[in-house]
């Protein structure tokens, strides 16, 4: 009896126990700070000496500063150059992967996934040196059909287009194995069933695929959208956010404060960040549900 | 896992298709076999004929350039530190937390959970300027614990491992208790070694966000002490030009490749060594719920 009782007092006590690691840790590094920013956003601190209550004072400047939105319109005309091609390949390769007529679909599988386990700082160096105007490999392609130099990570207008590519060549078989799950979740006897009703293949696609791996898509956008509006690596290691700004992204704006230790804008633009994410993800759950 | 039931059709040959996916592989391939094949090439002709390999010319002078002006020994060795430790406290410290949420309730547990879930929706860099800040406070900057303890617990790994844990039928858990087990016995008898398969996919991720991870390190550690592998290699041209006044572009883009190369290849041995792991556990984890 007293055995037993000893036991239930360990099973009700032990789920403590289990989670006071992980509730330690998480405490610590991610709800403490998390508190800290918010109070950091509305002060003038640069990590040392008293912090001044400012007000709103960080956000005002911010929404005011031509900078900010250009870093918002950075990170917008990226996300525009990636995700819908981004998209359009990864549905392709995914409905092709999830196809019996394909062979080799393991071997594709692999092939597809390289790039996004690959060190995102070692590619970004394979980057610099094959985009380099002068000597880079792409350049020395061109030139071999006539055609001439193109300054791809140095003008305005194509640094940014080569930035996305980075991040498509990068991110692209990580949306191609979601997209994957989803369609294997679909129920093959769907389209048994439609074959027999005569639909064709694209009517197939349009039919039964697209409405029933809209969720998958969405989940994919968002988590897109995130990484673009967070993206700073690939900035950082390639370009540096230039030529003249043209690639400094949300992501790495943000680093810049905190490299002039202006600790209390970094804070309130880490915010506006968040909040511009979330309502970008909530638009896209709105669009996606719109339709159904 | 479901089956792929394609549907039953005419057998068409499909070309276009193949053109697709082997076009899609060389263009997803093409940069890593370029930057491999190229680190051996004599540096002048990296630059001078970019897109022929002779093998001819085959050298290592590339890396034995790289080893001595680098210290991606350093880099290597501070990696191997964080990779063992945070590795070890995520794949026991994320089921152990995980197995408590799906088996067992307790006050607190509804919160918890929400304020994991809501962290999984936060980009990561808003943490970033405060963790730095009591990085400070705590006078860890610089330091292995900086590297180690920050999101060595993360959110998502709490998530994915409760998902696979709840499929653990309860009849198992009290068939152990029955027997005797007590309660953290069921963790490591019963529970780890079913749940195998999904611990594989999260050791397979871990270790891959471990190594690659470059934002924070950057950040917190970037002495030369303390730098990881890819914060090493974050500043490597810099470091070249240093090292080696009157290094010429090709110099620099040879030994560039060459750390980048040694850089890739253990994560793709790894990653094609386990690939199955990885695939079916994102495969499982990402759009459940």
């Amino acid at each position: 009896m007293a055995a037993l009782t000893a036991a239930r007092t360990r099973r009700r006590l032990a789920p403590y126990v289990f989670v006071l690691p992980f509730v330690a840790i998480f405490a610590a590094f991610s709800v403490y700070p998390l508190f800290f920013t918010a109070r950091l956003s509305f002060t003038s601190w640069r990590g040392s000496g008293a912090a001044e209550w400012v007000g709103w004072e960080n956000y005002t400047y911010l929404l005011t500063s031509s900078a900010f939105w250009s870093s918002l319109a950075n990170s917008g005309i990226l996300w525009v150059l990636i995700i819908p091609a981004q998209l359009v390949i990864a549905l392709l390769a995914a409905v092709l992967l999830n196809s019996a007529r394909i062979r080799l679909r393991g071997f594709f599988r692999v092939a597809f996934i390289v790039p996004f386990v690959t060190p995102l700082v070692a590619v970004a160096q394979i980057w610099v040196v094959v985009f380099d105007t002068q000597y880079g490999a792409v350049n020395g392609a061109l030139n071999l059909l006539g055609l001439p130099d193109i300054g791809w990570l140095t003008t305005t207008v194509w640094a940014k287009p080569t930035l996305a590519l980075l991040f498509i060549w990068k991110t692209t078989g990580f949306i191609i194995i979601i997209l994957l799950s989803g369609l294997q979740s679909i129920d093959g006897t769907l389209y048994e069933a439609a074959s027999i009703d005569g639909a064709s293949r694209r009517r197939q696609l349009t039919a039964i695929t697209a409405p029933l791996l809209r969720r998958t898509i969405m989940f994919a956008v968002v988590l897109q959208t995130l990484a673009v509006f967070q993206m700073f690596a690939e900035p950082f290691v390639v370009t540096q956010g230039g030529p003249y700004s043209s690639t400094t992204t949300a992501g790495y704006y943000l680093y810049n404060h905190i490299t002039r230790a202006d600790l209390g804008t970094g804070a309130a633009n880490s915010f506006l960040l968040v909040l511009l994410v979330m309502v970008l993800s909530l638009v896209f759950v709105r669009l996606l549900r719109a339709k159904d | 896992m479901t089956s792929t039931l394609a549907p039953r059709r005419r057998e068409r040959p499909a070309v276009g298709s193949y053109l697709f996916l082997i076009v899609l592989t060389l263009a997803f391939l093409a940069p890593v076999v370029w930057a491999l094949l190229s680190a051996f090439k004599p540096a002048p002709s990296i630059i001078s004929a970019p897109l022929t390999f002779d093998p001819s010319t085959f050298t290592l002078a590339n890396f034995t350039a790289m080893f001595e002006d680098v210290p991606i020994g350093r880099g290597f060795f501070n990696t191997g530190i964080v990779l063992v430790t945070k590795g070890t406290i995520t794949l026991f410290f994320a089921p152990l937390a995980a197995y408590a949420f799906a088996k067992y309730s307790f006050v607190g547990k509804n919160l918890i959970f929400g304020a994991v879930l809501i962290t999984l929706m936060l980009p990561t860099i808003v943490l970033i300027v405060p963790l730095l800040l009591e990085m400070k406070l705590l006078g860890w900057v610089n330091t292995y614990q900086a590297l180690i303890l920050p999101g060595a617990v993360d959110a998502f790994a709490i998530f994915w491992m409760r998902q696979v844990i709840a499929a653990v039928p309860d009849e198992l858990l009290d068939a152990a208790r029955v027997d005797g087990c007590g309660e953290f016995g069921i963790f490591t008898r019963i529970v780890l070694p079913v749940i195998r398969p999904g611990l594989a996919g999260l050791a397979v991720l871990t270790i891959m966000n471990i190594y690659n991870d470059f934002v924070w390190p950057v950040i917190v550690a970037s002495s030369e002490r303390m730098a990881t592998l890819q914060v090493v290699l974050s500043t490597l041209a810099q470091n070249i030009t240093g090292n080696r006044i009157g290094a010429d572009y090709a110099t620099v883009t040879g030994e560039l490749l060459a750390a980048s190369s040694v850089a890739l290849v253990p994560l793709l041995v790894l990653f094609i060594a386990l690939q199955r792991h990885f695939i079916n556990g994102i495969l499982a984890g990402s759009v459940k719920g």
